[in-house]
């Protein structure tokens, strides 16, 4: 697992603290429950947090899994 | 706290007890939400925390709702696009130079009506109410380095609205610093705060909502700490405290000190120096912390701790409850080993800006909703108990009880007896059970059929003590429960608490009264009160008291009594 994808998964462990660890992989909006706009936001928040990085909404707009969000975490640390 | 930290403390397990409060505004509370419950779950360990909020864009509705519903504190925010819309950066109906006018025509009855609500809540719960923290929008069109006749007019406005709602006695107004404004979070998702400010705000107004108890004496030393040098070398006319000798930062220390004994804090000396000099130094005319707002001076060349020690039995209460202040980190060393409870605090006499946070670390401490008599009283019963000390025999005899003249009254309290619910909240050795409320707990237990809480005050020839006691309960047909009873420490040895009791079986007109008996780390003098009457009370959960046994074992009383 890429660093990025470490930093994402405990990011997914205190947004979700009920998640088991090795559905991380496969999360996304249509099949976690507690994964409402509340919870899209907080998650943009931590990821905001934990990478040390002003979040850029636009940038996020549709992403919500864990696979995509981690592609264009990836995709911007590439890029900086 | 960092957001991780707040969602972690927020998804631990808590236990059964639940706490609601309320925390309401007109933005989305997003992560002020997600603060302020952490902040409530470090506050109230174990504690589940219901924290409710409303609609977005309807502050007015989410206070009139909450005023309705159960709950032990609510946390208002306003902003300014609360007192109208057009002050926030979500509507765009325009900044013409036209609207101004109607703008502060619109903010001017919203406060209005947000006041009707505010004192409608505030009846239901304590409330800490947060004035708005953002910036204004460029609305004028004034450049930003001025400041317009608009802004201070909507200014005037919102301050005199503050100051009308301050005066109800259950809003607390949270002292808040300026916003860090999120803008893209505001336009994106309502929520205007950066993580740094909505943390500090979920902070500070959970500490104006429910404050800790505030500490109750200081035990200061005095060189190098209350004034500039050392007494023993530099001489009574050497040591300063002053601009002139740059040693101003001494002399805002010894009004601060003035200034919390003047609100009723406890201020003590331990120092290792002379004690003719020590005298000598407070005749000084320009010393600001006065000798007789000081008691006791223990100077000494022995150990910090022994002096330390003595202080705590001339107050009679726990270090728990002390701050100690000295320049030397191996007297607070040592002292913190012998004494783990007492916070001890250096006193950093090179840097000006850690003193003065040290002044506000002490008013944070000691700060108090307001002052009452029992708080002018405190040092000179204090020092009258220490001459009652010296007077009487090593066993309280009856003898002298009888010589003291002492009267005692007993009036019927209500909920807006904040003297009682003070002394309630704080005592520890003299107390059936520990038990804390929070404002909203206390105005409940008035609701209860059959309740009673008696005040008791108490003075003799040596002074007045003011309201030292509280025992409350309620009646059920012929019987009596007394689940509240506390005594200040200051009272002891003097038979207040068998007269308390000889006045509740008279004026209940019971033939037993149970007592809510918990036994506590702290409050064994009320153990001991009770082993006149029955053997290990200890071991007990509920202690019955039948008038006869009560009568059988009470010692003579020699009070003047009356009720009220």
């Amino acid at each position: 697992m890429t660093e990025v994808r470490q930093k994402l998964a405990h990011c997914f462990s205190i947004a979700f603290p009920k998640m088991d660890p090795g559905d991380y992989a496969t999360a996304s909006a249509g099949n976690t429950a507690a994964w409402d706009s509340v919870a899209q936001v907080t998650l943009l928040s931590l990821i905001g947090e934990e990478f040390g990085v002003d979040i850029d909404f636009e940038q996020f707009e549709g992403a919500t899994s864990f696979e995509a969000i981690a592609e264009r975490l990836e995709r911007s640390s590439a890029s900086a | 706290m960092r957001l991780s930290e707040a969602l972690r403390i927020n998804s631990e397990p808590a236990g059964e007890r639940e706490r609601h409060a309320h925390l309401l505004c007109g933005f989305t509370p997003l992560h002020l939400e997600t603060f302020a419950k952490a902040c409530l779950r470090l506050r109230f360990p174990g504690e589940a925390i219901r924290l409710h909020t409303g609609l977005y864009g309807d502050l007015e509705g989410n206070i009139q709702r909450a005023a309705g519903q159960a709950g032990e504190g609510a946390i208002v925010v306003i902003e300014w696009s609360d007192l109208d819309q057009r002050l926030g950066l979500r509507a765009s109906a325009g900044w013409s130079f036209r609207i101004l006018e109607d703008i502060l025509t619109q903010a001017a009855e919203r406060c209005l009506r947000l006041e009707a609500h505010l004192a409608a809540l505030a009846r239901a719960m304590p409330v800490a109410l947060v004035a708005p923290t953002l910036p204004l929008p460029p609305v004028t069109h004034l450049p930003p380095a001025r400041t317009g006749v608009f802004e201070l007019r909507l200014r005037a406005i919102l301050l005199d609205f503050l100051r009308r709602v301050s005066e109800a006695s259950a809003i607390r107004l949270v002292s808040a610093p300026s916003a860090g404004h999120d803008v893209k979070m505001d336009l994106e998702t309502g929520f205007p705060y950066s993580l740094a400010h909505a943390d500090e705000l979920a902070q500070l107004s959970v500490r104006c909502l429910f404050p800790a108890p505030p500490k109750k004496g200081i035990i200061t030393d005095l060189d190098q700490t209350l004034w500039k040098g050392i007494l023993g070398d530099q001489g009574v006319d050497g040591i300063s405290w002053s601009l002139e000798d740059r040693s101003q930062v001494h002399a805002l220390y010894q009004q601060t000190l003035a200034s919390l004994a003047e609100s009723g804090v406890l201020v003590a000396i331990a120092s290792k120096n002379d004690p003719e000099l020590v005298e000598a130094a407070f005749k000084r005319p320009d010393i600001l912390l006065k000798e007789d707002q000081v008691f006791p001076f223990e100077v000494s060349w022995g150990a910090k701790s022994e002096a330390i020690s003595r202080v705590l039995k001339a107050w009679n209460i726990g270090a728990d409850a002390v701050v100690f202040i000295d320049d030397s980190a191996m007297e607070l060393g040592e002292v913190q080993e012998k004494f783990p409870g007492i916070e001890c605090l250096r006193f950093p006499e090179r840097d000006p800006a850690e003193v003065l946070a040290l002044l506000r670390q002490l008013r944070e401490r000691f700060g108090k909703d307001d002052i009452q008599e029992e708080d002018r009283l405190r040092l000179r019963s204090l020092r009258a108990a220490a001459i009652i000390e010296e007077e009487r025999p090593a066993e309280v005899s009856l003898d002298f009880l009888s010589r003291l003249e002492a009267k005692i009254t007993i009036e019927a309290a209500g909920p807006e007896n904040t003297r009682a619910f003070e002394l309630v909240n704080k005592t520890n050795q003299f107390n059936l059970n520990g038990k804390r409320f929070t404002e909203a707990e206390w105005k409940a237990r008035f609701a209860r059929p059959g309740n009673f809480l008696h005040a008791i005050s108490y003075e003799d020839r040596f002074g007045p003590l003011g309201r030292i006691a509280v025992i409350g309960g309620y009646t059920e047909d012929a019987r009596c429960v007394v689940d509240l009873w506390v005594m200040s420490c200051r009272a002891f040895s003097r038979h207040i608490e068998f007269q308390t009791l000889r006045r509740l079986f008279d004026r209940t007109g019971a033939g037993e009264i149970d007592f809510q008996f918990r036994p506590t780390e702290r409050n064994k003098p009320t153990q001991s009160f009770f082993e006149t009457f029955l053997p290990d009370p200890a071991k007990q959960n509920e202690i019955r008291l039948p008038l006869r046994t009560f009568e059988e074992r009470c010692p003579p009383l020699f009070h003047e009594v009356t009720e009220r």
